[in-house]
């Protein structure tokens, strides 16, 4: 097991190195106009020059992502280059908002999508059959279209939920979700129409095993079949499927995000992306990457835990 | 034996499904709207407002107009104030003259006032905050550029040396040019979270991105100019979701994209408010045809003026929001004449005899860009210019990109949206050598003889002079403006929000409960 967790973590971390400088020579490559740009139209162009200098813009790229990895290793992003807050102030305040929608919309999508695609799987007729709607309707249905018929019928026409922003949970917990059941859902919805077709499929190649038709021929329980032998053996295939549909809705928040005015790290990517805020850039896809990392070495060892063959492959 | 009965599974489903909707139910019922103010009985006290742009700072040197202003001036008061027609009035400031040749402006100031942290207002501190925001690098800090120096005469009376004449700084002073911050707090504290000043109101809390509440400062000297004991700013960036926000009832005014003001109008209890900023349309930067010679040459600018539809152009790029003009100053500058409106009527027939008189009857080659984010541009832009046989290669640029872009001279001629403030302020970005905006640093002898007698002069004689500068500017054809955009605010009904000119959004003291 030990040597299973090393393996994963020193994947995860060269992943981390790669993505990250890859990141680094696109964005720092053409960041030569970012002075003009948080200066004004009315700078001189010695204060262009100037600013340059002190943003170290002016050094060899090489040498500009030696110094930025050194203090990246030590947690120090740097600073915004347009409001010059700190990086890692910007990330930790954006970062539990995005957590909170997308660990909440995979909660509840591990839920539903278990609950359904095992029932679908085992008794098969109309669960099956609505099961195989919902996955067609869910993959058609684009997920900010969604939003905004979420937000014109439940905040608009009913009133009964927010149509934008966060509440902090903090500042009361029952006002923290209420601000994030249209977002969650938003995202929910797509995350079950894939995954709970699949849980499905690995239910049912599972199910056709001869080993299981042995199980109940000797006279075990169909329940205690299903949770201490079929579950534990589709449950790799499961816990990818949800792994996946993390970083997809990893991913689908940026845009969620955007159409209910939540302050999170997709909202922070997409505006320092616009803005050629490279500091803040970086910052942001190093700390999502590494995200993505832990969530997939978390699963791997559920996985591993639960099924002890996945350790060997 | 136990086994997934059909029954079993339907019990499982309603079971489910009723759990999920009484949490709907629950967490419904724990507060609608948690994260915003709302329609109340009476006058509002709290006015919640949704800014299209996030704050970049409140470091003093770093402050802006604009959207950003929101953000700042309920705290930071400033030395004048500019009323939203136009007119400059004391505030902070109770008089203020100039000598002889405007080279000295002296400030006469209150003395009853007070910052938040302890500090007083005086003549030292106006000296701290303006020396702080000509040495910082922000992108207001020409406001103080032509300040030499700072004479403190007295506690209430301080003298600003200039090293020219500079028509721009009084209207400066109600805005950047005269934030007053608390002379402790210059330079220090977290920029992102922290502005003490001397203002309306105290910034209480404040959540980069996010929220920005303010509270009353109860010592404030003027409170009946600001009827609201709260202030709450929402960062809203998306068009669709400040609508949604204003349509639920979260927040009580947020500006709108031309595209959403029929929706907002037909919701009951929004009406929307309407002025010009911003002006679109070409901006002929080479106009000394050093690289393209044609727009050297009058009559072919001319001729750019007279090929484009401008009603056209702008009843389908933003739904009619707007009036057509041939000028770029904002109908409440000092420089504005209303007759220069339609000095350029479309008319291809006369651009095409003022290309043959110029000698470029088969038109000319030019390079323009092709902006990533306003990509309906470039080829309305290439359909009115063909019967001119104009043609033209475009690039594409990206939006990061596209001021130090436009900046660089690379582009004889371009589109773009420029704001129109004061009428100094306009003349500083486009018509000297030296100014950005005019990207070939064209120089034009004449236009400097009327800028000299602009900015030797003030009061009435000096609109005039601004006047007869900006009749040369569109006589000489330096930019084709196409229209004067509307900047579009929709207000909840009950408040009353009175435009801000010069700027694209209500400066806070323009709102209150309606009656």
């Amino acid at each position: 097991m030990l040597t299973f967790i090393i393996r994963r973590l020193l994947a995860g971390i060269v992943l981390v190195f790669v993505i990250a400088t890859l990141t680094f020579l696109l964005s720092y490559g053409s960041a030569a106009d970012v002075a003009r740009n948080i200066l004004g139209e009315n700078a001189s162009a010695d204060q262009v020059v100037a600013k340059n200098a002190e943003l170290g813009l002016d050094r060899p790229l090489l040498a500009q992502y030696f110094s930025w990895l050194a203090h990246a290793l030590r947690g120090d992003f740097g600073v915004s280059w347009f409001s010059n807050e700190s990086v890692t102030q910007m990330i930790a305040n954006r970062f539990p908002v995005t957590l909170s929608m997308v660990v909440l919309a995979i909660v509840v999508t591990a839920i539903i999508s278990l609950s359904f695609g095992v029932v679908a799987a085992v008794r098969g007729g109309w669960v099956d059959h609505v099961l195989q709607f919902v996955s067609v309707a869910g993959f058609a249905i684009p997920n900010f279209w969604l939003a905004l018929m979420l937000v014109i019928l439940f905040a608009l026409t009913l009133t009964v939920l927010p149509a934008t922003g966060y509440v902090p949970l903090e500042d009361g917990p029952v006002a923290w979700a209420t601000s994030l059941v249209l977002p969650v859902t938003s995202l929910v919805v797509g995350g079950v129409a894939s995954a709970a077709q699949q849980i499905r499929g690995a239910f049912i190649d599972v199910l056709d095993l001869d080993y299981v038709r042995t199980l109940q021929a000797r006279g075990l329980g169909r329940r205690s079949v299903l949770l201490r032998h079929v579950l534990r053996n589709a449950a790799p295939s499961a816990l990818i499927v949800l792994s996946l549909q993390f970083i997809a809705q990893l991913g689908g928040a940026v845009v969620i995000e955007k159409i209910f005015a939540l302050p999170g790290l997709g909202t922070l990517t997409v505006n320092s992306a616009i803005q050629g805020d490279t500091p803040a850039l970086m910052g942001v896809v190093v700390v999502l990457v590494v995200v993505v990392v832990i969530v997939n070495l978390l699963i791997d060892l559920v996985g591993g835990w639960i099924n002890p063959k996945v350790r060997l492959q | 034996m136990t086994s997934l009965t059909p029954r079993a599974v339907r019990r499982g489903v309603a079971a489910f499904s009723a759990v999920a909707l009484a949490g709907v139910v629950l967490t419904a019922c724990g507060g609608t709207n948690t994260s915003g103010g709302g329609p109340g009985p009476g006058a509002p006290t709290t006015l919640t407002i949704a800014n299209q742009s996030a704050n970049n700072s409140f470091d003093r040197s770093q402050i802006g107009i604009g959207h950003n202003i929101q953000y700042w001036m309920p705290v930071y008061d400033t030395l004048l104030v500019k009323t939203p027609e136009g007119e400059i009035v004391p505030n902070m400031a109770t008089e203020w003259s100039y000598n002889d040749d405007a080279t000295v402006l002296t400030l006469t100031l209150r003395d009853d006032i007070t910052f938040t942290d302890g500090e007083q207002f005086n003549a030292d501190a106006v000296k701290a905050n303006l020396e702080y925001l000509k040495e910082g690098t922000g992108e207001s800090s020409y406001m103080a550029a032509s300040i030499d120096e700072f004479e403190v005469i007295s506690d209430t009376e301080i003298a600003l040396h200039l090293s020219a004449p500079d028509p721009g700084l009084v209207e400066y002073l109600s805005v950047v040019g005269g934030a007053m911050a608390s002379p402790k707090s210059l330079g220090s504290g977290d920029p992102a979270t922290t502005a003490i000043g001397s203002g309306p109101y105290e910034l209480v809390e404040a959540k980069p991105g996010n929220e920005y509440t303010y509270e009353r400062n109860d010592e404030y000297w003027n409170p009946d100019a600001f009827p609201f004991d709260e202030i709450v700013i929402k960062t809203i960036l998306d068009p669709t979701a400040r609508l949604n926000a204003l349509k639920s009832g979260q927040v009580d005014v947020g500006t709108l994209l031309a595209t959403n003001v029929a929706d907002a109008e037909a919701t009951s209890g929004l009406h929307v408010e309407r002025h010009s900023v911003d002006w679109q349309g070409l901006i002929i930067g080479d106009r000394g045809g050093d690289t393209v010679p044609a727009l050297g040459d009058v009559r072919v600018r001319q001729a750019l003026n007279y090929a484009f539809d401008k009603q056209s152009i702008l009843d389908n790029l933003t739904r009619g929001e707007g009036e057509v003009t041939s000028q770029t100053f904002n109908v409440k500058s000092q420089a504005y004449v209303e007759e220069l409106d339609g000095s350029y009527p479309f008319d291809i027939e006369r651009a095409k005899e003022l290309m043959k008189e110029a000698g470029y009857e088969d038109g000319f080659a030019v390079t323009m860009p092709d902006y990533a984010n306003n990509p309906q541009v470039a080829p309305i832009i290439e359909q009115q210019l063909a019967p001119l046989n104009i043609d033209i290669t475009f690039e594409k640029v990206a939006a990061d990109a596209t001021v130090p872009a436009l900046l660089s001279g690379d582009f004889p001629m371009f589109w773009f949206s420029l704001g129109s403030q004061g009428a100094w302020q306009d003349l500083r970005k486009f018509a000297f050598a030296e100014s950005p905006w005019n990207t070939g640093h064209s120089e034009d002898p004449e236009a400097s003889k009327l800028l000299d007698a602009a900015k030797s002069t003030i009061g009435d004689e000096q609109d005039a002079a601004l006047r007869d500068v900006n009749r040369y500017v569109v006589e000489q054809a330096w930019m084709a403006p196409w229209y004067r955009a509307n900047a579009l605010l929709a207000v909840k009904d009950g408040i009353d929000a009175e435009p801000q000119a010069g700027n694209i959004v209500p400066w806070i003291r323009n709102f209150a409960p309606a009656d």
